[in-house]
């Protein structure tokens, strides 16, 4: 019995990098953990790279696909045939695919997307200048919902547990479903109705003048509110589910003070599911982000895409901030897989990725 | 909710068509009589306008979700037909389509498609198609592995009609739940990329396009963004509706209430005889909601240092019982008693939780499911040292490395920083009775603890039992339904069945069918195959 539960401690697999006998020999329980951050990082990065070639060929294709002839169709119906035929020399359409194709994967391996129809400048310097914009709310609006969206569910969770406080319970789901399902552009919109229109306590719009701060609390608010309300709702089930466990009867047995029966028993459980849901609600608000920011005139990704797209067809611009989205979604799904790997080294296994 | 705005799709264009694109000359109105919820710049009637949008976003979003289901389910399908590279590289594709957010991709293809109605419903279409492949390709790995399926691939069907015939039909109830939520899904999208200027252009409009007229007047003339604001919040709030539906109907709550303890009105308060540490007199637990009994007038006293064991088979009550003498009794139960007594504690009022977990140690079934598997052993199994009893993190750790080492477990500081994954079963169980050892508990309450374990593994367990009842003195309260585990480990033995104790037996060495009254007894000893061996040789299990 005893060797088969050393096997199973030990760095198994034929992918296994092992590590140093000597090291393993003396730590088996560390070295089997690194060796699954090993396993989990490589597995990941691969991941990374794959997705990340994924992404130049659908940049790529973008342009490709526009029915008719490309040229044309992005230089607009008044272009001059000089003009149209600029654009395709810009874009590199006048080559033959394959060569298109390498020409414009060498260029993107060298941060070179182009440059901008209308800024004339290069399209991804352009793109550099807006991300940090949406990465400072996006961020900010992840901290925020997690926080708030954990914190409520959990204890609206603990409240109603064995369906005690049953209005609570109903209260919360008509409340936070509400929040939920209403878009985000929706409480955007309402959100600057009130706090910006009527009440004048914060600026409608990105203005320099009121300083960065001020200016991203009506943004992070638009993008969060959803998510802190689907957060909670998760958290709340899960927590529900949780306190089933009959690991949860084992420290009710142990009569635990409450605070330590569900801060130490009882979170980490409800965490590991909880975010790993966050994931997918952090790529939903990137999504909303695009929408939220051009309800805000946020001078980020989202504004400069749509600009990019509906006002100047700018697709050297398209091609780098779908490439810049797509990465820092990708980086930040990274991110959260890590931080679970971190609290519940189990979830380092996840086929994910 | 969805009715009400399906008749409003239809009824609306019909009777306020004029109304919504008439001029009345009354430019940029706020709230009046005339016009409630504001006129737009051309004057017209922003009441009239979200109603009659209504269609044109209904009519937008059935179609983008009838092209995502299609494509996707389509897609989902082919990628199961196509032969096995092809199989993987487009299960990859689809991953990596659904990993990035639907509006994301939606942009692309507006980009690629242009501006405008049609481009817009097409974007949403295919953005949401991900979604429908990756249920489906789902799906199909866990049909195209059922019997059915793989007899007919084994006769030789073609598959493009095993996919008709076998795969989509059963498919329908999760594909139905998912074109529920892409259709509300749809509306918003569709509505946010009018909302930003990619979808339905001027003269034509949506509810996203009117939100957007109204944010950009919002100084001026707030109340636009009324109506349109209205109409999509309903629209949201009937989408989670049908949503909450569907996933109740799938999953219907049960109603539960707390656990609640009653003392009998007619309980006599005379002392207990001085060896007896616990006492149950006249127990009865019901189920509220049903009005069942699980258990019904059961008495029982356990002695100081004494072994009991209670037998019968699930839902006879055995665990139940055991459940209110170690207060943890269910949710939506009410144990009625005229006592419940642990020498000078009364079960049935409130005793201090550190006394309660002093004095008693319980060891459950299944061990892979009693130890928390966010937390490490060391951690977790000090922590009734520690935060109810009162130690130092020191002394805890020590106290319980030695009962590890009491209970066999080898390397026992290495596995203090072991997760409960990292053990097998009966190690795990080994540190359960260590933990319960490590308080020195007057009584042990053992439900089912050799249950879920192998034969071998029993016998090991059965002997620590009994060893910590014979150096410790622990009185033990031992719950099983198997008769032979029982007879070999417990001084006195009651049986169980409907919640009712049928039989006692009082001198387990001479159990046989003759000696037992009750005929249910009889049955369950002679299920128990006949082990010539007792007590003496579970003793000396643990050596």
């Amino acid at each position: 019995m005893n060797s088969s539960v050393d096997a199973s401690i030990a760095p198994s697999g034929p992918g296994a990098p092992g590590g140093p006998p000597s090291a393993a020999s003396r730590e088996p329980r560390a070295s089997s953990l690194a060796g699954a951050w090993r396993r989990f990082l490589v597995r990941r990065l691969v991941g990374l790279v794959v997705n990340l070639a994924l992404l130049v060929v659908v940049t790529f294709v973008i342009v490709r696909l526009i029915p008719g002839d490309p040229a044309a169709a992005i230089a607009g119906e008044d272009a001059s045939q000089s003009q149209v035929d600029a654009v395709r020399v810009e874009l590199g359409l006048d080559e033959p695919l394959p060569e298109q194709f390498l020409h414009y994967v060498v260029g993107v391996l060298h941060g070179d997307f182009g440059t901008s129809f209308h800024y004339q400048m290069p399209a991804l310097d352009l793109v550099r200048a807006a991300a940090p914009y949406t990465i400072t709310i996006a961020f900010a609006s992840l901290v925020v919902f997690l926080v708030l969206g954990l914190a409520i569910g959990a204890a609206v969770g603990i409240i109603t547990r064995g369906d005690r406080h049953r209005w609570l319970d109903h209260l919360f789901n008509v409340g936070a479903g509400l929040v939920a399902s209403v878009p985000a552009y929706v409480q955007a919109t309402l959100l600057i109705a009130v706090f910006a229109v009527w009440l004048a306590w914060l600026p409608p719009a990105y203005s320099p003048a009121y300083g960065l701060g001020e200016s991203a609390v009506l943004p992070v608010a638009a993008l969060s509110l959803g998510c802190i309300a689907s957060v909670a709702r998760i958290t709340r089930r899960e927590v529900a589910v949780v306190l089933e466990q009959d690991y949860m009867r084992s420290a009710r047995g142990w009569r635990l003070p409450s605070l330590r029966l569900y801060a130490k028993h009882m979170m980490p459980n409800v965490l590991t599911t909880a975010l790993t849901l966050s994931g997918i609600i952090l790529t939903a608000l990137l999504g909303s982000a695009l929408i939220v920011e051009a309800v805000f005139a946020w001078p980020g990704l989202g504004t400069t895409t749509v600009q990019a797209i509906a006002q100047f067809k700018d697709y050297p611009v398209i091609r780098a901030a779908v490439f810049v989205i797509g990465a820092i979604s990708l980086l930040f799904t990274l991110v959260i897989d890590i931080v679970l790997g971190i609290l519940d080294p189990r979830t380092l296994g996840d086929s994910r990725g | 909710m969805l009715g009400v705005l399906v008749v409003v799709a239809v009824v609306a264009p019909l009777v306020l068509h004029d109304a919504a694109t008439g001029l009345s000359g009354d430019a940029n109105s706020g709230s009046t009589g005339a016009h409630p919820l504001g006129t737009d710049g051309l004057g017209r009637d922003m009441l009239a306008r979200t109603l009659v949008a209504t269609r044109q976003t209904l009519i937008a979003a059935t179609l983008s979700t009838a092209l995502a289901a299609v494509l996707g389910i389509g897609l989902g399908v082919a990628t199961w037909l196509a032969p096995r590279r092809v199989r993987e590289v487009g299960l990859r594709l689809i991953e990596f389509w659904v990993s990035y957010p639907t509006l994301l991709v939606a942009i692309i293809v507006a980009a690629v498609l242009g501006q405008g109605l049609g481009p817009a419903v097409v974007a949403i279409g295919i953005a949401n198609a991900g979604g429908f492949a990756r249920l489906t390709a789902n799906l199909v790995a866990g049909l195209a592995a059922r019997e059915y399926v793989v007899t007919a691939r084994l006769m030789g069907v073609p598959p493009g009609r095993i996919a008709v015939r076998h795969l989509i039909p059963n498919m329908a109830e999760p594909q139905l739940i998912l074109v529920a939520q892409a259709f509300a899904g749809a509306l918003v999208e569709l509505s946010g990329l009018s909302f930003i200027g990619l979808g339905a252009q001027s003269p034509a409009f949506d509810w996203g396009a009117l939100l957007n007229e109204g944010a950009s007047k919002i100084y001026t003339n707030p109340v636009l963004i009324v109506g349109p604001s209205v109409a999509l919040v309903f629209a949201s709030l009937a989408a989670l509706f049908v949503g909450d539906g569907l996933a109740a109907a799938a999953n219907p709550r049960t109603n539960t209430s707390r656990s609640r303890l009653v003392r009998r009105a007619d309980a006599a308060a005379e002392p207990l005889e001085a060896d007896v540490l616990l006492a149950v007199d006249h127990l009865t637990v019901r189920h509220d909601a049903s009005g069942r009994d699980l258990v019904s007038d059961v008495s029982l006293r356990i002695r100081r240092g004494e072994i009991l064991g209670i037998v019968g088979e699930s839902g006879s009550g055995k665990s139940v019982t055991a459940s209110v003498v170690s207060k943890l009794l269910a949710e939506g139960l009410t144990a009625t008693a005229a006592r419940v007594e642990l020498s000078g504690a009364d079960l049935l009022g409130r005793v201090p939780g550190p006394e309660l977990a002093r004095r008693v140690a319980m060891v459950y079934q299944d061990p892979g499911t009693a130890l928390n598997p966010a937390l490490t052993l060391g951690n977790q199994l000090t922590d009734v040292l520690t935060s109810t009893l009162g130690s130092s993190r020191r002394d805890a750790r020590e106290n319980l490395v030695g009962h590890f080492r009491d209970v066999l477990l080898t390397d026992p500081e290495g596995r203090m920083r072991q997760y409960p994954h990292q053990l097998s079963g009966g190690m795990k169980q080994r540190a359960m009775i260590a933990s319960a050892m490590s308080t020195r508990a007057e009584l042990l309450v053992a439900d089912e603890p050799t249950t879920a374990l192998d034969v071998t593994v029993q016998r090991e367990v059965l002997g620590l039992i009994k060893r910590m009842n014979t150096t410790a003195g622990t009185s033990v309260l031992f719950i099983s339904h198997d008769l032979g585990v029982v007879r070999a480990l417990c001084d006195r033995v009651l049986v169980m069945k409907d919640g009712r104790i049928v039989e006692t037996i009082d001198d387990v060495a001479h159990m046989t069918t003759e000696a037992v009254r009750h005929p249910y007894t009889r049955q369950l000893l002679a299920a128990t195959p006949v082990v010539h061996t007792s007590r003496p040789e579970v003793e000396g299990a643990d050596r």
